[in-house]
């Protein structure tokens, strides 16, 4: 029978045209992540210097191909609909490309001079930076879900990095196990939606479930059960358990990774989802999304405010932030592309804040080897650059102008006014109340390295290796670049089209 | 009540009366049957043989690594044979589309050879 049908459909197999230009970052980035395994392989023990800069420029080569294609400006769309190439999708790839460069100078001397396995960690880092790449294209379940796969993985073995640590292998297996289970319920949210529109690809799902016929509790179910998914890969408030003591276990490079560009792969994946798949169905996806921003902004700030450890401080703060980006999917229905630019823009400036405050943690911890806010004491009297540096990582961090974050916050609160609902008034509300309350744990740690004294008078000078210095330099760099030239963004968010055109009515 | 859920209701009832019919049975013979427990009774049943040790066992490490590398030419079988039955519809496009998903397998394969996983120690 098998055989009858495969005599049926053999005629009509046509190989797919493909736009090579289109699928270039893709192509650079697999071809080298392939080198560096060669490399692995022949010199083995030999080959661990070379890793940290070949993988460094493995990063940077797919930029090339990305800028040919932003000057070049033209969406193209691939496979059918389920690869799409436009401005937003290569303003994430290289904001991806970029944060993993970030955090291979972050890694660099800190697994050189730890009992680390060094090569694998650049070919798991590498191999997960691909799936988040092509996670900025997926417009196809199947495609989302590979992505998904391919950079959770890596991730959840970089978690358990640090071998003889206890807390680094519970790191690691509480990610896996939440991991799993949240992939287990989103996959099985698109079943369902394979089930009731009978195709994979995105457009087709968001115009099958926009029709009145389907308006049956299982759609909803559906569309719940994907979102609550990817909600625990961004550590939404109520499924955000995994996230501190993930984030504290982990080797701290891994942790900036994960609070950076795993998270971020979480909300492009929403934004495809919510923006081209659930369109039609805003009457599910906003009260949902509102929940979830005002419990991931509220709960994260309170338990933020009684951390005594930076990198859980952190985590929670990034349990907030989170929950400042999911804010706009709540209003999508009444202003889609504010919603859209504000989401795009929070996630960039977020990158570069967030990469940047851990960059200063791991900096600092190399002197005090301590994970603790109070061994930030006295930072300004012996490593002054450090100080200012992590003065604006935080400010920005906290939404002061004139700095990236404070931006980021602003077209979050004009997407949510534009609405013009009493939802997104209140959300605004909401948001507003937690930003004030954010701002007093971000000064805890400023009080501290300005004011407080050092712990033990050990006033001795930070050693800081030039890989921290440079990545120092990137970080702080776009955070003010951000906020001075807020403009800069907006020639890739400025045009949405692309993506908006197949909302209802947008 | 529509078709769909009604043919759900048929599982449902399969279930109830699986879940009735193991209890009754095992009730029953619970209250028919004399209960006189003894130590050499109430030992775990191993075909007649005294049971040794706990019930807790290792096992090698090892067999982890030789089943993920298992789950390589898994996959890679799970597409070739599709794949073979339908070459000639797809032609060169399709050789060397698998001559890519081969070399990315085989390359995951030579790489635990060389970092000698393959040995067995």
């Amino acid at each position: 029978m098998i055989a009858t049908l495969l005599a049926q459909v053999s005629s009509t197999f046509e190989p797919p045209t493909l736009d090579f230009h289109a699928l270039a970052p893709e192509i650079t980035f697999a071809a080298c992540v392939a080198l560096l395994y060669l490399v692995d392989m022949i010199k083995l023990e030999d080959g661990r210097r070379l890793m940290p800069g070949l993988s460094g420029l493995a990063l940077l080569a797919p930029l090339i191909p990305i800028m040919t294609l932003a000057l070049d400006g033209a969406d193209r769309t691939l496979f059918g609909g389920a690869f799409v190439v436009d401005n937003v999708a290569l303003l994430l790839k290289a904001m991806f490309f970029l944060s993993g460069y970030v955090v291979v100078l972050l890694s660099t001397n800190h697994l050189a001079e730890g009992d680390f396995w060094e090569s694998e960690y650049y070919l798991m880092l590498t191999s997960s930076l691909l799936g988040m790449v092509v996670m900025s294209s997926a417009r196809d379940l199947v495609t989302i879900f590979v992505a998904l796969e391919l950079l959770s993985i890596p991730a959840y073995l970089m978690a358990t990095w640090e071998k003889r640590s206890l807390r680094s292998n519970e790191a690691g297996l509480k990610y896996y196990l939440m991991g799993v289970f949240a992939s287990a319920l989103m996959l099985y949210g698109m079943s369902l939606l394979f089930g009731i529109s009978g195709s994979t690809l995105l457009t087709d799902i968001g115009a099958r479930i926009a029709e009145g016929n389907s308006s049956t509790p299982i759609v909803s179910l559906a569309i719940v059960l994907v979102i609550v998914g990817f909600a625990f890969k961004v550590s939404a408030v109520p499924f955000h358990s995994w996230a501190p003591d993930t984030y504290e276990g982990a080797p701290t490079p891994v942790t900036a990774f994960l609070a950076v560009a795993s998270k971020a792969a979480g909300f492009v994946a929403l934004l495809q989802l919510a923006f081209v798949g659930f369109a039609g169905r805003t009457d599910v996806v906003e009260p949902l999304m509102w929940v979830l921003a005002a419990a991931s902004m509220t709960v994260g700030n309170l338990i933020a405010l009684r951390q005594t450890n930076i990198v859980r401080m952190l985590a929670y703060s990034g349990i907030a932030q989170a929950g400042f980006i999911l804010a706009p999917f709540a209003v999508m229905s009444d202003s889609a592309t504010e919603s859209l630019t504000a989401v795009v823009t929070y996630l960039v400036i977020y990158a570069a804040m967030n990469l940047g405050a851990f960059v200063i943690v791991i900096a600092v911890a190399r002197k005090t080897q301590s994970g603790e806010i109070s061994s930030f004491g006295g930072l300004f009297g012996y490593a002054p650059g450090l100080t200012v540096a992590m003065t604006v990582f935080l400010a920005s961090l906290a939404g002061i102008p004139p700095l990236g974050g404070w931006f980021a916050k602003f077209v979050v609160f004009k997407a949510l006014a534009t609405a013009g609902t009493p939802w997104g008034y209140s959300l605004a509300v909401v948001m507003a109340v937690n930003s004030v309350v954010a701002f007093y744990y971000y000064a805890l740690v400023l009080k501290a390295m300005w004011f407080d004294e050092a712990p033990y008078g050990d006033t001795s000078p930070v050693r800081v290796p030039v890989s921290l210095i440079s990545a120092t330099g990137l970080t702080a760099g776009a955070t003010i670049l951000f906020g001075v030239f807020p403009g800069l963004l907006g020639h890739f968010t400025g045009s949405l089209e692309g993506i908006i055109a197949v909302l209802p009515g947008g | 009540m529509s078709d769909f859920l009604r043919s759900y209701l048929t599982v449902g009832i399969f279930l109830g009366v699986a879940v009735v019919l193991v209890s009754a049975l095992l009730g029953l013979s619970s209250l028919l049957r004399p209960s006189k427990p003894t130590p050499q009774k109430s030992i775990v049943y191993e075909s007649g043989v005294d049971p040794v040790g706990t019930g807790w066992a290792q096992s090698q490490i090892r067999y982890y690594i030789f089943a993920l590398l298992f789950v390589v030419f898994d996959v890679e079988a799970v597409f070739i044979f599709p794949w073979a039955t339908r070459l000639e519809a797809y032609g060169l496009f399709g050789l060397i589309e698998m001559g890519i998903f081969i070399f990315i397998l085989f390359l995951s394969l030579v790489y635990a050879w060389r970092k000698g996983v393959l040995r067995w120690v």
